[in-house]
């Protein structure tokens, strides 16, 4: 194992083991089928085991049912639904502020993520202007959200491979995340703080003092003593490198996004190319794989860490003081306060808060780039108070379903790396 | 556009129309731009041709489908809509195709088109029951094992139409009927100014003549018609009515619970040992 | 002098207000212990005592993440709040494990996995239920797909409230089975 090159695969080594059998015993071998094996021959048959759907390197509650030959993966039929909670069909039945809770529930990993394409979709259908400081904290809490789902992937995608060290030190990073959310947002995970026209509240000074203060001290020392574990490590190169290696031509027909693409060589970034907020005023760097495998899904994934800091520092450089939410009394409630002494505004809170704002008649898809890839929201108003669709287009589904020509060829151990590299959550796949 | 929403090239969508028309022909129902965002209805026939001039021709090269949504609209003749949703990453333009289809008539998979379409298929086919000739894998995605019936439907209860548990006897899970403790709570939000379509509690006796010898415009045939058509039953309102009228007569009746029936105070409850104090953290 | 202070935090009962800063541990207590060892080299305590002992400090829960829950279930094994100083690490496996902590929302395709989960477990086994969702449904309580609870597949012992609860929510209900296996009293459940 140790002389092994760090670039050798599981499968070509075994490749290397094929053709190392004695032409004689491979003729025997070959000719030999499973219905009429010869006596004293070793007859290995293809046989079908259920992974998950309780299983910790699943992720969640996927099942995948493989068929292997040997420890050889030959089909792997992946069985989703099992947290299928209907959300979609909620979404019908409630308000378009009702539903935006949902979505902090579909990828629980990155909430604010989620929550941007959904408020973003609405707007669009409103056409409502939103202050410029609200989008610059949009984006702020956005990337924030991104590092954290990105610690939480690449932690267990380390874990899943073996090493436990990492993982213990990003979650110390997600534990930050967390506090700093709490603090913004009033909740550890499920934040409900984008709104259509805005967020729901400021910030405090002192919370951007401190999260500044995190990302040029703490941040950087806990994620790149972490990735100094795994990034140069042997076995981690020999449980990543070239496994499930996708070209370009694949990651394009398999519709896949974010980092999947990325890693595959497209310099696709929604974010870069069809820029919301203010992404358009930020400056950072799309990274890009060179080989398509697991190893350049984590690569890609690590610097988009680094990138993201370097958006939230330029958000706390240039964020301009100003409203939080968009003016417009017909679709964002007003605050507590000025409810307390103007009866129009309680009139306003009233309705907002019962019967909601009615969304002019309409069909869009919004797609945004969540950590995962694309992630999109197709709405469908009709001019009611509550979305008549609301389709969601969930990262995952493509890229679970590209499972099986990924892992084909592979060992069943490399099923967990594969699946790790892919950053999939139940919650948006299933919905 | 005055919102943030993601800023592809939709300067491109009238020369998109355009060239889409010339691409696609015939197949062509309908282009429209809803939203800054480009539909273009096609032919079921035609669906999967048109896709593909849609991905290969140049100047239009959208190369990925993000996603395929299914839609119910009730009313129409062909109730689902099938919504097509592309990417073209050379021109950065978005695009949806719409194509109609109803339960009997299969839309034409584009499964050899792009792969990715397989699961969506049979997502749409597992909500809708739409179905896709040619995807070789149509199998029920999302729901359970089992399920029946299409979730997304309109006409689909929110709550379906069973409910599980683990049944002691037999050892297993069961799905019974679904029993609620409290209805799902909805709301209308139509002003009874405006055109709502129930009666108003109460409203049911302005149709209704006023006592006797009270002015009244309706001639003395209308009341009596009225009279005999009022008194002898009254149409009980429909359990999904929000305002359901109840009828009171006793207090047992009503959410304030029955009477007691003689005063003398509670004896105590023998099985209450009095706690000695401490609370929980004994 | 005998190890029945076991079943208690020792000292709260003389502690009556609450919020009176740390609780001195009862050195008299520790001090009699330790001398009745040194001169005996043995304890005298009830079967009963001694398994209540073993089953509170040795709570390995079976890491059953469903959704959302699932992420603050990790946090809570993860150093910042690190339960395994109470003795309860995450187990794979059905098998090795005492309690079940149902994390997230249980769907009705997964329920029948839940029960066969649970009917591998061996006695005595506890359940946590997890979160609104786990707890009755919560946000997800009208959908077709959503089992109502999951105490309608598995018998509960303590539900956390909450969507999700936090890290120290669900810490402060692995204590509070703790205290309520104290209590249960007997060896057969």
């Amino acid at each position: 194992m140790t002389d092994t090159p760090v670039t050798d695969s599981y499968v070509e080594k075994e490749q290397a083991v094929d053709r190392e059998v004695d032409p004689a015993i491979e003729k025997i071998l070959h000719a030999t089928d499973a219905a009429h094996p010869t006596e004293g021959d070793v007859a290995i048959q293809n046989y079908t085991i259920n992974f998950g759907p309780q299983h910790p390197a699943a992720h969640g509650v996927l099942r995948l049912v493989m068929e292997l030959n040997g420890e050889i993966v030959e089909r792997i039929d992946p069985h989703v639904g099992l947290l299928h909670r209907g959300t979609e069909k909620l979404i019908e039945y409630k308000t378009y502020a009702q539903a935006i809770p949902y979505f902090d529930r579909l990828d629980y990993c990155s909430p604010a993520c989620m929550e941007h394409t959904f408020v973003l979709a609405i707007e669009k259908l409103l056409d409502l202007e939103v202050p410029i400081r609200a989008q610059y904290l949009r984006v702020f809490f956005a990337e924030l959200t991104r590092i954290s789902n990105h610690m939480l992937n690449l932690g267990s995608h380390v874990m899943d491979v073996g090493a436990m060290t990492p993982n213990l030190w990003m979650f110390e990073i997600r534990e930050d995340c967390y506090g700093f959310l709490e603090r913004a947002t009033g909740a550890r995970m499920h934040h409900n703080y984008f709104r259509p026209g805005g967020v729901h509240q400021d910030v405090p000074l002192k919370l951007l003092t401190d999260i500044a203060d995190w990302l040029d001290t703490r941040l950087p020392r806990l994620f790149e003593d972490a990735i100094s574990l795994v990034a140069d490590n042997r076995i981690f190169k020999q449980r990543n490198v070239d496994i499930a290696t996708v070209s370009r031509e694949d990651a394009i027909k398999w519709g896949f996004s974010g980092p999947m693409i990325r890693a595959a060589g497209i310099p696709w970034d929604l974010r870069k190319s069809q820029p919301y907020d203010v992404y358009a005023k930020m400056d950072f760097d799309v990274p890009v794989g060179t080989r398509g495998d697991c190893y350049d899904r984590f690569m890609v994934r690590v610097e988009e860490v680094r990138q993201s800091a370097r958006i939230m520092k330029q958000c706390l450089a240039e964020m301009p003081e100003g409203p939080i939410a968009s003016l417009d009394r017909k679709v964002v409630p007003p605050k507590r306060a000025e409810m307390k002494r103007s009866m129009e505004a309680l009139i306003h809170h009233f309705k907002l808060y019962t019967e909601g704002y009615h969304v002019p008649a309409g069909e869009v898809y919004v797609a945004t780039e969540s950590p995962k890839g694309e992630f999109g929201v197709y709405l469908v108003s009709d001019g009611s108070n509550k979305p008549y669709r609301c389709k969601i287009r969930p990262t995952a589904f493509s890229h679970l379903q590209a499972m099986d020509f990924m892992s084909r060829g592979h060992m069943l151990a490399d099923t967990t790396a594969i699946l790790g590299a892919m950053d999939i959550v139940f919650g948006e796949c299933d919905r | 556009m005055r919102a943030p929403a993601p800023a592809w090239a939709a300067q491109l969508n009238d020369a998109t129309v355009d060239a889409a028309r010339a691409a696609i022909g015939g197949a062509l129902l309908d282009a429209v731009e809803i939203a800054g965002e480009v539909q273009l209805h096609v032919t079921r026939d035609g669906l999967v041709a048109a896709l593909i001039a849609l991905r290969d021709t140049p100047g239009l090269e959208y190369q990925q489908l993000m996603e395929i949504a299914g839609v119910d609209y009730p009313d129409r003749a062909e109730r689902f809509e099938i919504v097509y949703c592309l990417l073209s990453l050379t021109r950065n333009h978005r695009l949806h195709v719409h194509v109609g289809a109803t339960e009997d008539t299969p839309v034409p998979s584009v499964t050899d088109i792009w792969p990715v379409a397989g699961w969506l298929e049979r997502e749409v086919y597992d909500m809708y029951g739409v179905l896709f000739s040619g995807n070789r894998d149509l199998r029920r995605i999302l729901t359970d094992y089992g399920f029946r019936g299409h979730p997304f439907r309109k006409d689909f209860p929110l709550t379906g139409f069973v409910e599980l548990r683990y049944s002691e006897e037999q050892k297993r899970v069961v799905y019974e009927p679904v029993k609620l403790a409290q209805d799902f709570r909805t709301f209308d939000f139509e002003s009874p100014w405006e055109g709502a379509q129930y009666v108003l509690p109460g409203d049911e006796k302005a149709k209704l003549p006023e006592a006797k010898g009270a002015p009244t415009p309706a001639t003395a045939t209308e009341v009596q018609k009225a009279g005999a058509a009022q008194t002898p039953k009254q149409d009980a309102p429909a359990p999904s009515q929000p305002y359901a009228k109840k009828d009171t007569t006793s207090t047992a009746e009503t959410g304030a619970g029955r009477a007691e029936t003689d005063a003398v105070p509670k004896p105590a409850d023998p099985d209450v040992v009095p706690s000695k104090g401490g609370g929980q953290n004994q | 002098m005998g190890v029945e202070a076991h079943s208690g935090p020792i000292g709260l009962v003389n502690n009556p207000e609450p919020g009176q800063g740390v609780i001195a541990p009862d050195q008299g207590f520790f001090d009699g212990l330790n001398g009745e060892l040194n001169d005996k080299g043995f304890l005298v305590t009830s079967t009963e005592e001694l398994f209540q002992w073993a089953r509170t400090g040795s709570l390995w829960w079976m890491t059953f993440g469903l959704a959302c829950c699932a992420v603050e279930m990790i946090h809570v094994n993860m150093p910042r709040y690190d339960m395994e100083r109470f003795g309860a690490a995450p187990r794979a496996s059905p098998r090795q494990s005492d309690v079940m902590i149902v994390a997230g929302t249980l769907c009705n395709k997964m329920a029948p996995a839940l029960r066969k989960v649970y009917d591998q477990m061996s006695e005595p086994k506890y359940v946590i239920s997890m979160g609104s969702c786990a707890n009755g449904g919560g946000y997800y309580h009208y959908s077709y797909s959503v089992v109502r609870g999951c105490d309608r597949v598995v018998p509960v012992d303590i539900y956390v409230p909450g969507c999700p609860p936090t890290a120290e929510a669900l810490l402060y209900g692995v204590m509070q089975l703790q205290r309520k296996i104290r209590r249960a009293g007997s060896i057969e459940r």
